[in-house]
């Protein structure tokens, strides 16, 4: 196994303020990592600085063997890494269809892109992605009038369209019922092995269905690291975040 | 939705030939106007790729198709009987004679300072191709200042706005060159590879149908590519596209910058039928005038827009020289525009396509494909 993304002692200020400090993260060829932590720990923050929304102050973000501390977004993602937002983001006058087709476009400039149609791989994964997120029955309807779950979903199928090496998942549940959160975690599961995810995550029924690694975060610190029964008995962490009770 | 996009490239198709068909039923006044109204369309064409498709609201069109008019203009101007009979070897327009200093040479490379600009339209190729070149340079220009700094919705607007004033204000005030507030008028008729196109001419009129035609086929087929798709990807969420690897300033410099070449062939061929440029082509009220012929049309549909600025024109026309309602013509364009927004906020485009739908759901394949309604026409 080696390291997709390696994390070295990453941080931000805002104005003083250190959102992110001191970060190390070694993210394994096919591994799940889920990111926990209380509002207000930096993990949104963190994915903001490896994804390049947010420029770091310290510390080195790696792909593999390419440095891309504070590269532009674009050329990030192009590297490799795919970002789902918190609040879906999804084309939402064009058809389920055609937000993958975009997803699928692969070359990056406008020159290359004066042609008509996919690539016919393309063609056939978008086929593929289309079942895996469950809506091929919707690749004709139009994504705004998709439901919020589905948004996420589609917005999942557009980073698996992308195909990076990893895929960064800020909260992929948020504000879904309970069979949705289900069906989410089942997509997740299916990623895993072929896809190198990092997921922020609060749904702690989530968490316990997909975790394998979990990294706590508390105050923009690594707090902790482990599998799921270790960070349940870890003292630092109940006392941080979870509560004298526990995980529920 | 089978059967959705052949009817909406036939109504392209119907569209192209009943432009094209037009000379065998009109006579030479209303081929004239009908040509002036087709070079709107083209307009509409332009406005409908940026705003529709782009997202981007252009509040200054008109200072594209300013810029296309003059670079025409100053070809024709010189190619005018008026130029040519100034005493001097090479033509010198009749304004810089009338506002040269005393004892100015006169001669375009020296009759006042900036004069020397004119001496390459004396070819008419240099003017042609600079009333699309200019207007696509200044595009990518203000293009790539604007969006790599990620100005985006309103404030493009306003910057437009305002610059489409400014050069209005340049123009007028640089008299000795431009005439100023008169405009360059007497112009001659634009030559090319031998054929002499008169406004009143049936050449001339089929000079922009065709014009018209192909720019409309070219743009459609445009947004039909990968890269039209990004585009419209970009106009729903710009966020979403940077993320997945896109250089987004890029997609609106190119588009924007061929939404201008349109308006600049627009301003090209309004000079050949209209025979005149003027500052009023970049007066605020024109560059809105234009947005609103997109709204009514249906700013989603490049033929939705053309078929709005044509229409809109027309019914203008019609109105005005109607004996009961010369008084009152500007209300009804104005009733028109307020039904519009009320009751088809997609235009008229919009709702020819609901029609569609509405239609191919319901009689599905029962229904030959020969019988379809009218309004289904302007589908897109």
């Amino acid at each position: 196994m080696s390291a997709v993304l390696t994390v070295d002692g990453l941080g931000v200020a805002f104005a003083g303020f250190k959102a992110v400090d001191g970060v190390s993260l070694i993210i394994e060829e096919g591994e799940l990592r889920v990111l926990l932590g209380a509002n207000g720990a930096g993990k949104t923050t963190l994915m903001d600085l490896i994804s390049g929304k947010t420029k770091s102050t310290q510390g080195r973000v790696h792909l593999r063997d390419t440095d891309i501390t504070n590269w532009e977004e674009p050329a990030i993602a192009r590297a490799g890494i795919g970002r789902k937002f918190q609040i879906p983001s999804v084309f939402r006058e064009l058809t389920v269809r055609r937000n993958l087709e975009v997803a699928g476009c692969g070359k990056p400039g406008v020159f290359a892109n004066l042609r008509f149609g996919l690539p016919r791989a393309a063609r056939r994964r978008l086929d593929e992605v289309l079942d895996l997120i469950g809506l091929a029955d919707e690749a004709q309807t139009v994504a705004g009038t998709l439901s919020h779950g589905q948004t996420q979903w589609l917005e999942l199928g557009l980073l698996v369209m992308q195909d990076p090496k990893l895929l960064l998942l800020d909260e992929p549940t948020a504000g879904m019922t309970a069979a949705e959160t289900l069906r989410t975690a089942d997509i997740i599961k299916s990623l895993r092995g072929t896809h190198t995810i990092i997921v922020v995550e609060h749904d702690m029924a989530f968490v316990r269905e997909i975790a394998q690694r979990i990294t706590v975060m508390h105050l923009g610190q690594v707090l902790a690291e482990g599998d799921m029964a270790s960070i349940e008995a870890d003292p630092r962490v109940r006392a941080a975040y979870l509560g004298s009770k526990g995980i529920h | 939705m089978p059967g959705k996009r052949t009817l909406d490239y036939a109504a392209y198709a119907v569209f192209i030939a009943l432009i094209l068909c037009a000379p065998l039923v009109l006579e030479e006044f209303w081929l004239n106007r009908i040509a002036k109204f087709l070079v709107y369309g083209l307009l509409g064409v332009a406005i409908a790729l940026s705003w529709g498709y782009a997202g981007i609201l252009n509040l200054g069109q008109g200072l594209f198709f300013g810029l296309g008019a003059y670079m025409m203009a100053m070809s024709l101007k010189l190619a005018s009987p008026t130029s040519l009979q100034q005493g001097s070897a090479t033509p010198v327009p009749d304004f810089m004679l009338w506002n040269a200093e005393p004892g100015a040479k006169t001669d375009l490379c020296c009759i006042n300072h900036g004069s020397f600009l004119w001496t390459p339209f004396q070819n008419p190729w240099f003017g042609i191709g600079m009333a699309v070149l200019a207007p696509v340079l200044v595009a990518t220009v203000i293009g790539w200042v604007m969006f790599r700094k990620r100005i985006s919705g309103v404030f493009v607007s306003i910057i437009m706005l305002a610059l489409v004033l400014l050069v209005r204000l340049v123009v007028i005030d640089a008299q000795p060159l431009t005439n100023g507030f008169n405009g360059l008028t007497d112009l001659g008729n634009l030559t090319v590879l031998g054929v002499e196109l008169d406004p009143y001419e049936v050449v001339t009129y089929y000079v922009v149908a065709g014009t018209l035609a192909l720019a409309l086929i070219a743009t459609r087929l445009l947004v039909e590519t990968r890269a039209g798709l990004i585009l419209q990807a970009i106009r729903d969420d710009q966020n979403r596209v940077r993320y997945l690897g896109f250089d987004v300033p890029l997609y609106q410099v190119f588009f924007f910058a061929v939404s201008a070449g349109i308006a600049g062939v627009a301003g090209l061929l309004y000079v050949v039928v209209a025979q005149f440029a003027s500052p009023t082509f970049m007066d605020l009220s024109f560059s809105i005038t234009m947005v609103v012929w997109a709204a009514v049309g249906g700013r989603a549909s490049l033929l939705g827009a053309c078929i709005g600025a044509i229409g809109i024109n027309i019914i203008e026309a019609g109105a005005s020289e109607t004996q009961a309602l010369v008084q009152a013509w500007r209300a009804v364009i104005g009733l028109i525009f307020v039904l519009v927004v009320l009751y088809l906020p997609r235009g008229v485009a919009g709702f020819a396509s609901d029609a569609a739908d509405a239609v191919l759901s319901r009689f599905g394949r029962k229904r030959p494909p020969a019988a379809r309604p009218a309004s289904e026409r302007v589908a897109s």
